[in-house]
């Protein structure tokens, strides 16, 4: 190299290295710097296409006629129907009740994920309590409260309902029939592991089926109300999985760790509570939070049994008449729905992973 | 003098493999035993039968007087005054030093957390790492956790310590800060059962030295007639091994 080149090198105006970064990875060669412009060309022609059609020519309030005037989203449905997604076939004059009910279920599920409620006494404290507050609000028949009853429940309400409900009689159970699993006495052992495999080999659409007609069918007489029995049915579900979710975190721990918690003279119960399980979930968080991400919209298949939930409502929403040619917006809009609860839950799971990484 | 643990006549089998022969030692209280032999001769087994880590099936174990049944309640009582030291640590992971310290006294004696945390701190200032309380296992040493291992095994004021193997898995420069609080923890009387590899250590501080091959006591001295005189020639052959560098 020359030294007038080196000047020249020298002389050129500083370039950043985020530009500089951009052009090697996009336009190495002429042919890739063609493909690259072409796909550049095509995501800004998709993203100008979907802006146009949600946003720029959308219409926002208004009536079904409104939107036929224009090519944008009708997002006018939602304003006009979001109390009938989100609360179903609850009594229009008391929306209200479920929203205040829906509202304190979520709150409750949030402040079940601050760390300083992280005791038993404490989450089963809340839980029970938030728990009789839904029912009072939701159902009334006390404190002056008009009687609403389960058949009338729907909308996001009960879907977020029917997840706290499976997810909180569902963890209790899976713990339980993961120490079973690995009982120290092999016919309870057995027991368990029969009883796990067989909850898991059987489709949850055949177990929904099973807690609505068949159950009544062989116990006239049973007391509890179809939501309960529709709970039951996917906390049984949700149990056989979380179980062996469970079980793969404890299996994974040390044998080290409990011969120490031996050696100190724990007993098996504060084995398990203290040393055990606590070790054992962390492992298992991944799956774990994949098995309440799954287990939120499994809910959406009560449907088929005829259970009132956010989906059927939004069915419901612009399947009468006026309404029926924005089914594309509602799905969205359910879908968006759908996105936050999920999504949330993702980026909790990672927030949990980088703060249990602390105690390694 | 009283005897602190009693093993008579004890067999133990992994499935058909026979570990332990018929073996049978009286270890008093206030005495140091170290246990020695090469792998796989029952050593660990045999102190882990004590506290009942590994049943055994058949023979008798008394630990202070009271008989192993086999029932999980009376286990319980007699681990509660039987600390163990393992290879491993086994420190718990989720919990901080100080947590590691407190958990056993105050979940099994009911000790109140502040006297628990004070006698925790007492503990670890002895084992001189008081200032890693707060720190979890993972940043700690091999050889602070191995010392954190002791003082939460002491927290539960143990009447027997039972170590297996406590410097194997330590850094060769870490192993000395170890075997200083065993020594210190001798020297203050305690009834000690070691199986270690460290001669140095049993020379200073044991009242037996015990040789085991296969599953069976084969020599059993105080330690000046044991290193300088030793009867059986697997005892010689062993010695000749570890002490040759």
């Amino acid at each position: 190299m020359s030294d007038a080149t080196l000047q020249a090198d020298r002389a050129r105006p500083p370039v950043s290295p985020f530009v500089e970064r951009l052009k090697e990875r996009l336009f190495p060669t002429p042919l890739s710097g063609l493909l690259s412009a072409l796909g550049i060309a095509a995501a800004l022609w998709i993203a100008f296409v979907l802006i146009r059609w949600a946003f720029l020519d959308a219409t926002f309030t208004g009536t079904p006629e409104d939107c036929q005037q224009t090519t944008g989203a009708c997002w006018a449905v939602i304003s006009a129907r979001w109390r009938l997604m989100f609360f179903g076939l609850y009594p229009y004059e008391l929306h209200w009740r479920s929203g205040i009910a829906g509202l304190i279920l979520i709150a409750v599920i949030v402040a079940s994920c601050v760390p300083v409620f992280w005791s038993a006494t404490r989450l089963a404290l809340l839980w029970v309590v938030s728990f009789a507050l839904f029912w009072i609000i939701m159902h009334g028949g006390v404190f002056g409260l008009e009687t609403v009853t389960e058949e009338k429940w729907g909308g996001l309400t009960l879907s977020i309902f029917i997840f706290c409900g499976t997810a909180l009689v569902g963890m209790p159970l899976a713990i339980v029939l993961a120490l079973l699993r690995r009982s120290r006495y092999p016919l309870v052992a057995k027991v368990a592991a029969v009883l796990i495999d067989t909850v898991r080999s059987l489709p949850l659409v055949t177990i929904l089926f099973t807690v609505s007609i068949l159950l009544p069918i062989l116990m006239p007489d049973m007391p509890l109300s179809k939501i309960s029995r529709v709970i039951l049915g996917m906390a049984l579900f949700f149990a056989a999985y979380q179980a062996e979710i469970i079980r793969s975190g404890i299996q994974s721990l040390p044998v080290g760790q409990e011969e120490a918690a031996k050696a100190l003279g724990l007993g098996y119960w504060h084995r398990m509570t203290r040393v055990v399980l606590p070790q054992a979930f962390r492992r298992a968080l991944p799956p774990t939070i994949s098995q309440f991400a799954i287990s939120f919209k499994e809910v959406a298949l009560v449907i088929i049994i005829g259970v009132f939930d956010f989906l059927a409502s939004g069915n419901a929403a612009y399947g009468s008449g006026e309404w029926a040619f924005t089914y594309v917006e509602v799905y969205v809009f359910l879908a968006f729905v759908y996105f936050l609860f999920v999504f949330s839950l993702s980026r909790y799971g990672a927030y949990l992973e980088r703060r249990m990484r602390v105690g390694k | 003098m009283t005897v602190a643990v009693s093993i008579s006549h004890v067999d133990k089998f992994y499935g058909s493999f026979k570990v332990l022969h018929d073996v049978s030692l009286n270890v008093n209280e206030g005495e140091k035993v170290v246990i020695c032999g090469p792998s796989g001769s029952g050593k660990s087994t045999l102190i882990r039968c004590i506290n009942q880590l590994e049943e055994h099936q058949s023979g008798d174990i008394a630990v202070l007087g009271r008989t192993i049944d086999g029932q999980g309640k009376h286990i319980d009582f007699i681990r509660r005054d039987v600390g163990m030291v393992f290879q491993n640590f086994n420190l718990f992971p989720h919990m901080t030093i100080l947590e590691n310290c407190v958990l056993a006294p105050m979940l099994t004696r009911k000790t109140p957390r502040e006297e628990a945390e004070a006698i925790a701190m007492q503990y670890l200032e002895r084992v001189r790492i008081p200032e890693q309380a707060n720190k979890y296992p993972g940043e700690l040493s091999g050889g602070q956790q191995q010392r954190v291992a002791i003082a939460r095994a002491l927290c539960m004021k143990p009447k027997v310590m039972l170590f297996d193997e406590p410097t194997s898995a330590l850094d060769p420069e870490m192993i000395s800060e170890v075997l200083d609080v065993m020594v210190g923890l001798a020297e203050e009387g305690m009834t000690m059962l070691c199986v270690t590899h460290e001669m140095g250590f049993a020379r200073q501080v044991a009242d037996k030295v015990i040789f085991m091959d296969q599953g069976r006591i084969v020599e059993t001295a105080p330690p000046e007639e044991f290193f300088s005189a030793p009867k059986n020639a697997r005892t010689r052959d062993f010695l000749s091994q570890v002490l040759a560098h």
